[in-house]
């Protein structure tokens, strides 16, 4: 092969690769794009429901222990109480269920003698016991109802802040389901055995189990511990508020909370029941089955058009939310930084919160002011995507005359060296 | 034009410039194709130096400000997003043009008398390609780079007794802060295209002055046949079809810069604990691996020491190869091997890492 042949045909082959390559980047580009309308079409479908918290499904009974052993761990050991400071003098027996609690409370009631161990330790938890249905039984010689050690334990009892206690806020739901999970022991007492299953599939057993967040409620936040009861309908939204304050606020304030006394019903719990309490869905508010709302109200009813608005409210921001962050999503894989726009979709999604809190006025005002707010945001991180998308197409143009620039000037220089005069030996 | 050239040719000696152009040729054999290395290496160079310089201008050298300043040029400055990326990616390509020049060179023995100082002066120039690398990859800020930097400067720190002088000073305090930054952007900007500059010139001069080298094998094959090597001037054969490779990897930087637009990550956070997956740049990776993969101890000493000294070895015997190959056809055999064995590690090692070895 001469010299001037294999010009040509390395020229030949550089521009081959150079088509090759400016092809595969835009085969690239194409393909990203297909993906990620792909991964944006699949985004959009509908949400799944979130699966169950994983929680034990079988509450463990309470292991035997034993006393001597058990004891060394206790938190009575290490303030210096011995076996006789309850069993008495002489060999300890066993005490009798219905004296465990005044036992207890011959201390822990007593404010001078505990303020020895704790300056601010509570004093109160044998008056309230008194109070509860456990306490009540127990006067009355019912021994199968809990008392102290059932919760606590007999001889290995740590401070509820030690994660080893029975009573520590990740505990306390199996501690009560070794009773109340257990049907055999329930159903004598006409209770429903079901409540730890309900409680466990809920959105604040996901909370304390799953992400370890120790302020979500478990049964003793809303029944109390010492003074277990059942709340009545007239507390349920005292005890809601505890946490969901803003809900609550509104809910006080609104005609609904008027309606829902003159009905009896449970007002939180008539929406949220009490102990499967799952997350809200935007889908509940409809007049059609099977809408929370349908269940209630009809298109002929007074509260029909407010129904209505929220409804359409949540569907357009919903909408928008979901078209900006789309294309959003499809800009960010092309290589575009969108921060400004996904500023404004952190925006739209805290709106989006209030506007799930305002549904709990039962009113147009606080609902369509945080609507307008979430929609003007939602409009911003469109308004950031489509930028972006501009800017992008703008860049591969760019591209597209660069390389037909280069590839003119490639063809032009094999052209030349094609036609140089053959080197000369020496 | 011819006014001016013969007022410049009074002042300066163009037609002594001419001659030597008119006269410069490049050997023309089957090996011909990697003399176009060096020149792609310095096309990328050249890149760099007028990105690096468009960059100068909207960049700022503090911990407080570095990210927020690379996100402006990304976002805000009209064709930021186009000279950053180009600057990112032609960096890499620039030290895998450098890498091959290097094995081509070693391969072709293009180090041989008289060349020995061309080979040191590309030996350094690699090394401070890498620093260029290193300190480059700190400046966006971003939690990569940060992490990145501290397992990278860290690693001195096993060298006894001046270990820790070495670490305190790459980094300008005991640990990477700000002003590791500030240092790092000194050393970029300022320190090493200073000593580029000077490497650089003497080696085109060197190569111009002995031309390009021809592999024994061909020197051998004339010998034989009792014809002279071909060649071809070098203007403008040969540099045609230099342009012609430069203006492939310009369309090459081009689409890369404008599909894969170089990410810019998370701003780093001195206080955060280092995410999962912190690696060097590709280049690096051989090396990061092969410390990693070194066990605790070697002979009773330590494996991350016995590492350091072991490359420290390598890079020295390199850099002074010319001296140590008596260029025998027995020494040129065993250099292959050596090469070889050195380059299959360096990918080996490379893949490793890159499939998360020994994770």
């Amino acid at each position: 092969m001469t010299n001037r042949r294999r010009w040509e045909v390395l020229a030949a082959s550089a521009l081959w690769l150079c088509a090759t390559l400016i092809m595969a980047g835009i085969m690239a580009g194409m393909m990203a794009e297909v993906m990620a309308e792909v991964m944006a079409g699949q985004n959009r479908a509908p949400a799944t429901p979130a699966a169950a918290p994983q929680v034990p499904a079988v509450v463990p009974a309470a292991a035997p222990v034993d006393p001597v052993e058990a004891y060394k761990e206790d938190v009575h050991q290490q303030s210096g109480v011995t076996c006789a400071s309850c069993h008495g003098a002489g060999a300890p027996g066993p005490i009798a269920r219905t004296r465990i609690a005044s036992l207890c409370a011959s201390c822990h009631s007593n404010p001078v003698y505990m303020r020895t161990f704790r300056p601010q330790v509570r004093t109160d938890q044998h008056s309230q016991y008194l109070t509860s249905v456990h306490g009540q039984q127990m006067a009355k010689g019912e021994t199968r109802v809990a008392t102290c050690s059932d919760c606590h334990n007999a001889h290995g009892v740590r401070p509820v802040k030690d994660a080893r206690s029975p009573v520590a806020p990740v505990n306390v739901a199996q501690t009560c389901a070794r009773c109340h999970g257990d049907g055999n022991r329930m159903t004598p007492f006409g209770r429903d055995p079901a409540v730890y299953d309900d409680w466990s599939h809920s959105v604040h057993a996901a909370a304390l189990l799953q992400r370890g967040d120790t302020s979500a409620p478990t049964c003793s936040t809303c029944h109390g511990s010492h003074g277990a009861t059942p709340p009545g309908i007239d507390s349920v939204a005292n005890i809601c508020s505890t946490c969901h304050v803003r809900e609550a606020e509104l809910y006080q304030s609104s005609t609904k909370r008027v309606a829902f006394e003159l009905a009896e019903q449970p007002a939180c719990l008539t929406c949220h029941s009490n102990h499967k309490i799952v997350h809200p869905q935007d889908a509940w508010i409809d007049l059609k089955e099977p809408a929370l709302c349908a269940t209630c109200h009809t298109d002929d009813m007074a509260g029909a058009a407010l129904i209505r608005t929220v409804r359409t409210g949540f569907d357009t921001l919903t909408t928008k939310f979901d078209a900006a962050k789309a294309l959003l999503d499809r800009a960010e894989e092309a290589g575009m930084l969108v921060d400004d726009g996904r500023s404004a979709l952190r925006e739209a999604t805290e709106q989006r919160v209030r506007l799930r809190v305002a549904v709990h006025a039962f009113a147009e005002a606080p609902f369509k002011e945080s609507l307008d707010l979430g929609v003007a945001a939602a409009d911003r991180a469109q308004q950031a995507a489509d930028a972006a998308m501009k800017e992008l197409n703008f860049r591969r143009r760019g591209l597209a005359l660069a390389t037909l620039v280069i590839l003119g000037f490639l063809l032009t220089l094999a052209v030349k060296i094609r036609r140089l005069p053959p080197p000369t030996s020496p | 034009m011819a006014r001016t050239r013969d007022w410049l040719a009074e002042r300066l000696p163009l037609d002594a410039i001419q001659a030597a152009i008119d006269h410069k040729t490049v050997p023309q054999h089957r090996h011909s194709f990697w003399y176009y290395l060096g020149g792609m290496t310095l096309f990328f160079f050249g890149v760099q130096v007028a990105t690096g310089i468009l960059l100068l201008l909207y960049y700022r050298p503090s911990a407080t400000e570095a990210y927020d300043s690379v996100q402006f040029i990304m976002t805000r400055v009209p064709f930021g997003w186009l000279i950053r990326s180009i600057h990112s990616w032609s960096a890499n390509l620039m030290v895998g043009a450098a890498f091959v020049h290097l094995f081509s060179v070693l391969f072709l023995k293009a180090y041989r008398k008289p060349r020995e100082l061309t080979w040191i002066s590309g030996m350094l120039l690699l090394f401070i390609t890498m620093g260029f690398g290193f300190t480059g990859y700190l400046l966006p800020w971003n939690e990569l780079a940060f992490f990145a930097t501290r397992v990278g400067t860290d690693i001195p720190g096993a060298i006894p007794w001046v270990g820790d002088a070495i670490v305190t000073f790459l980094r300008g305090g005991p640990q990477v802060s700000g002003a590791t930054l500030t240092r790092f952007y000194g050393i970029h900007v300022a320190v090493l295209p200073a000593m580029t500059t000077v490497l650089l010139g003497l080696h085109l001069v060197l190569v111009q002055y002995h031309g390009m080298s021809v592999p024994p094998s061909v020197e051998a094959q004339a010998a034989r046949t009792g014809r002279p090597v071909p060649s071809m001037p070098f203007v403008p054969h040969f540099a045609l079809r230099d342009l012609f490779g430069w203006m492939v990897a310009l369309a090459l930087l081009a689409g890369l810069s404008s599909y894969l637009p170089w990410e810019l990550g998370v701003k780093a956070d001195l206080f955060a604990a280092a995410p999962a997956g912190i690696r060097p740049e590709w280049y690096f990776l051989w090396t990061f691996q092969a410390l990693k993969v070194m066990p605790g101890h070697v002979l009773g000493i330590e494996g991350e020491l016995v590492a350091i000294g072991a490359l420290s070895l390598g890079a020295i015997a390199i850099i002074v190869l010319p001296f140590l190959d008596p260029n025998t056809a027995r020494s040129r055999r065993i250099v292959n091997w050596f090469a070889t064995v050195a380059a299959l590690f360096m990918v080996a090692m490379t893949m490793w890492s890159l499939m998360g070895g020994a994770e």
